[in-house]
């Protein structure tokens, strides 16, 4: 049975839907009222605030504590400054992905790293010898996450961080109503957006010092089905629905290496050794057999599909984690494995993992649907990521 | 040709040395001790009283390597025949367990009816299959799937040397080797002592009792290879491969302790010394233990995560002391006053060795331990003065993890055990004793820098044996860094002064 986050009495009131799900052992809302929709238009209009505690959290600290994570992800830490955050992938011996997360650097010898799945085991199993302390302090830290374009408003208001000087991936402390937590500009929803970090303990009144302040600025809960929508607009994959953690499957088929996935741009494969930097190596000159893409259905031709059935497009507009299968020439190329239709953009979006040679932009597949039963295509073609990218992400 | 470093002065690393010398190779030997010979090195007790070595057992000491190497040239000799070696008794003479098994038949008929025979029956099939193991252990251990013709050579004709042996003496070599020594040593003989004191080998060096499953196949390896031993014992060996070593080119830089391997690109570009001096080389061979070469002298981090916990996870649980006596005159075992033995091995029954064993399991010292004594001044009489000997106990067991540590007080304790176990062996031994050295596994880790004090460099077990030494994917010598080579007793065949573990990896770096 889940267990409840430090922020659950104040989040449960808010659940009149009684929708939850388990994400890493904890209850989460699914979404708080009625529909999801309105906490989706709160992500893109003004502000969504989510419980994001289930994320595995861990302190790295000690003399060894950048070669520890040197070692692990695909990148390295030595050069990394004190208070930027970087978003990274881990990899098994044979560079296939474990796992993607955060590393910020809070002092010359003092990571924090959040990660969807527990950690703790591997990286103490890869650092032996090295000079570090890992602690595991997820259920000691309470997370929230502020996300749309009024967030940093919100965030003024109620803490002392000098947001202004706060760019996109950089961490820095503050205080919050007299709290010291720990404010980043990351998140999940490709938007202005913060993640706030406090001792668990702290949990309750670090939420009510949000939502006070947050009133005034269009504050709303958001749960994970907004959550989703959002972060395929902003084209994030997601461990267990776009890719698979290595150690976790049976066949090598279902394991993927970064360049697989989208994340060719996080490794950097000319330094110290690191988990899979021969594979990686052999894969980078050998070129990989997928590729993670965006996709964007031709609505019109959706449209007619309906059409021939007498029926109006019957779309949901909330995220859809089935894999879907791709064509091309009647041939199998690979598979949808996030799709939404975008409320913001009127667009019919995906993530698809296919196979290389079909990655290209501008390359047109065929996505199979089903209407009325019976299962058709439409034709799909390969578009850039994110979907959706606006400036105020990364704005001063 | 560039530098090669090999890391220890002890006899693989000479060994190894020497080899590559010849080959052509520049070659330096550092060695952190002040001296060379590692765990040959002669040490002296007491002004006048020298033991050859801190292991003192040559009889494993390969010959095709040593006439490789043309020792004889530079003063290496051997006994004329294979040791005899007494089986003491608390309560009575014992029996003299000679290598050529009718010379004990009398004494041992004496003792057990049946036992006479039994031990020429046991010798006997030692001697039937002894090519065939002594030929295993002086090979490159089999890859289990041959990636070349002459690996699958090689591997075939192990193979077509097991059938070779008759399809009886090959059954029973299959059934045999698993079993623990105890169960098989008791299908031989009705008398506690002949088992016991056959079986003591295969305890030593490894982290099990006779009644330990797969203690029969460390028997038949020990038992196997053995010969005559050298003349002037461990030292002896050492001191005419550091002749030949030097005469060949070699230089060796003693108290030079290794700081780091150091790599550039996953390559071996040299090691750094204590205290800062760099040597380059792009060949070492580490003759060291291989938790110590791969997991204290690499960078952390730098070897294959398989790699690296499978090196972490050998076992190298030391279990043996070693305690040095200087005696005022000769030591006399039971009812045998007047004969003299360089070896004996002390254990009444084999409980008494797994009792030892348990003791040690719970990290206790036994209180009774076993012993292999050696009176190296019986040979050589130059090492002790007129008319008096110099003991050379190995003492089981001893664990290096003793609960509460090992202390001046903890390793007086246990010397004073194996002296009262001597005594009963050897009544008026302990009156003798004018000085006493007694080394626990924590001080072999500090003298020698064996991880977990381990003088084997790694348990001689089932699984840290042939090609899975010390880890099935170091078993070939080489490393996962280029151009570092292990070399030493960590390796196949194992520990022991055999010599093969260098002259293995050598041929390894030389001939691929």
């Amino acid at each position: 049975m889940p267990i409840r986050s430090p922020f659950h009495e104040r989040v449960a009131p808010y659940c009149t839907s009684y929708t939850w799900k388990d994400w890493a052992g904890y209850y989460a809302v699914s979404h708080y009222g009625e529909t999801h929709l309105p906490e989706y238009w709160a992500f893109r209009e003004s502000c969504a605030i989510t419980d994001i505690t289930p994320l595995f959290k861990y302190v790295i600290q000690g003399k060894d504590a950048a070669r520890l994570l040197s070692r692990m992800a695909v990148r390295g830490f030595a050069k990394m400054q004190i208070g930027r955050v970087a978003y990274t992938c881990w990899c098994d011996a044979n560079g296939k992905v474990i796992d993607d997360g955060t590393v910020s650097r809070l002092g010359e010898d003092h990571f924090f790293v959040t990660a969807a799945e527990p950690t703790l085991s591997w990286m103490s199993r890869l650092s032996r010898g090295f000079d570090v302390e890992i602690a595991d302090v997820s259920e000691q830290t309470g997370a929230l996450s502020l996300q749309g374009p009024t967030s940093r408003d919100v965030l003024k208001q109620c803490s002392d961080a000098n947001l202004g000087r706060l760019k996109f991936f950089q961490t820095t402390s503050a205080r919050l109503d007299g709290i010291d937590v720990q404010i980043s500009r990351t998140g999940y929803s490709g938007d202005l957006g913060y993640e706030l970090w406090c001792d668990a303990q702290d949990s309750l009144r670090v939420w009510d010092a949000v939502m006070a302040v947050g009133r005034d600025y269009g504050i709303q809960p958001a749960g994970i089905e907004a959550l989703d929508m959002v972060r395929i607009e902003a084209g994030f994959i997601m461990l267990g629905v776009d890719y698979y953690s290595a150690p976790h499957v049976t066949i090598d088929a279902r394991r993927s290496s970064p360049y697989e996935i989208g994340l060719d741009w996080c490794v950097r494969l000319d330094r110290g050794a690191f988990m899979g930097q021969e594979a990686l190596r052999a894969e980078a000159a050998r070129g990989s057999e997928w590729k993670m893409i965006g996709l964007e259905a031709d609505w019109l031709e959706l449209e007619r599909l309906y059409e021939s059935y007498h029926l109006p497009p019957a779309l949901a507009p909330a995220a859809c984690r089935q894999s879907v299968p791709l064509y091309s020439g009647g041939k199998f190329v690979g598979q949808v494995t996030s799709t939404v239709w975008s409320p913001l953009l009127k667009r019919y979006i995906s993530l698809a993992s296919v196979k290389a040679q079909y990655g290209k932009l501008g390359t047109k597949l065929k996505l199979e649907h089903t209407a009325f039963y019976e299962r058709r295509t439409v034709t799909a073609t390969v578009v850039e990521r994110p979907f959706f990218d606006p400036e105020r992400k990364r704005a001063p | 040709m560039s530098r090669a470093i090999v890391i220890g002065a002890g006899h693989n690393g000479l060994v190894a040395g020497l080899l590559l010398a010849r080959a052509g190779r520049k070659v330096t030997i550092v060695e952190q001790r002040g001296e060379v010979g590692g765990l040959c090195a002669a040490s002296e007790v007491h002004p006048g009283y020298t033991v050859p070595g801190l292991l003192h057992d040559t009889t494993g000491v390969r010959r095709d390597v040593v006439d490789l190497l043309g020792l004889s040239r530079f003063g290496l000799a051997f006994e004329s025949e294979a040791p005899s070696v007494l089986a003491a008794h608390s309560d009575h003479k014992g029996v003299v367990l000679h290598a050529e098994a009718k010379r004990s038949r009398d004494e041992l008929e004496m003792l057990h009816k049946g036992d006479g025979d039994g031990y020429i029956e046991w010798r006997g099939f030692l001697s039937r299959i002894r090519d065939f193991v002594s030929g295993v252990l002086s090979q490159k251990p089999p890859m289990m799937k041959p990636d070349s013709i002459a690996e699958l050579w090689s591997l075939g004709k192990t193979g077509f040397g097991l059938r070779r042996l008759g399809k009886a003496d090959m059954l029973e070599l299959m059934r045999v080797a698993p079993m623990c020594a105890a169960d098989w040593l008791q299908e031989f003989f009705g008398d506690p002592l002949p088992a016991a004191a056959l079986a003591a080998p295969s305890a030593i060096g490894a982290s099990l009792g006779p009644w330990s499953a797969g203690t029969a196949a460390s028997l038949l390896l020990y038992e196997c290879v053995r010969g005559a031993e050298v003349k002037g014992g461990p030292a002896a060996l050492t001191q005419s491969l550091q002749k030949a070593f030097e005469a060949a080119g070699g230089e060796i830089a003693l108290e030079s302790e290794v700081a780091r391997i150091r790599l550039d690109h996953g390559a071996v570009c040299g090691v750094e010394l204590e205290g800062g001096r760099f040597v380059e080389a792009l060949l070492v061979v580490a003759s060291c233990d291989p938790k110590r070469a791969l997991l204290d002298l690499i960078e952390p981090g730098t070897l294959p995560l398989d790699v690296e916990e499978q090196v972490a996870s050998v076992r190298m649980r030391g279990m043996t002391a070693k305690v040095n006596l200087a005696l005022d005159g000769r030591i006399s075992f039971r009812d045998r006053e007047g004969e003299r033995h360089a070896r004996a091995v002390v254990a009444d029954h084999l409980d008494d060795i797994e009792r030892a064993f348990d003791a040690a399991k719970y990290r206790a010292c036994s209180e009774r331990p076993h012993l292999e004594v050696s009176v190296p001044s019986v040979n050589d009489p130059s090492l002790a003065p007129a008319g008096k000997d110099v003991v050379s106990v190995l003492a089981h067991a001893a664990p290096h993890n003793l609960e509460g540590g090992w202390s001046g007080e903890t390793s007086a304790r246990f010397g004073d055990a194996v002296v009262e176990v001597l005594e009963r062996v050897a009544p008026g031994t302990s009156a003798k004793i004018v000085a006493r050295e007694v080394l626990s596994p924590a001080d072999l880790e500090d003298r020698y820098d064996l991880t977990g004090g381990h003088i084997h460099h790694g348990e001689h077990a089932l699984d840290q044996l042939l090609f899975m030494r010390p880890t099935p994917k170091l078993a070939r010598y080489k490393t996962p860094i280029e151009g570092l080579y292990l070399g030493g007793s960590g390796s196949h065949p194992g520990g022991g002064v055999t010599c093969q573990p260098g002259a293995l990896a050598a041929e390894a770096i030389l001939k691929g």
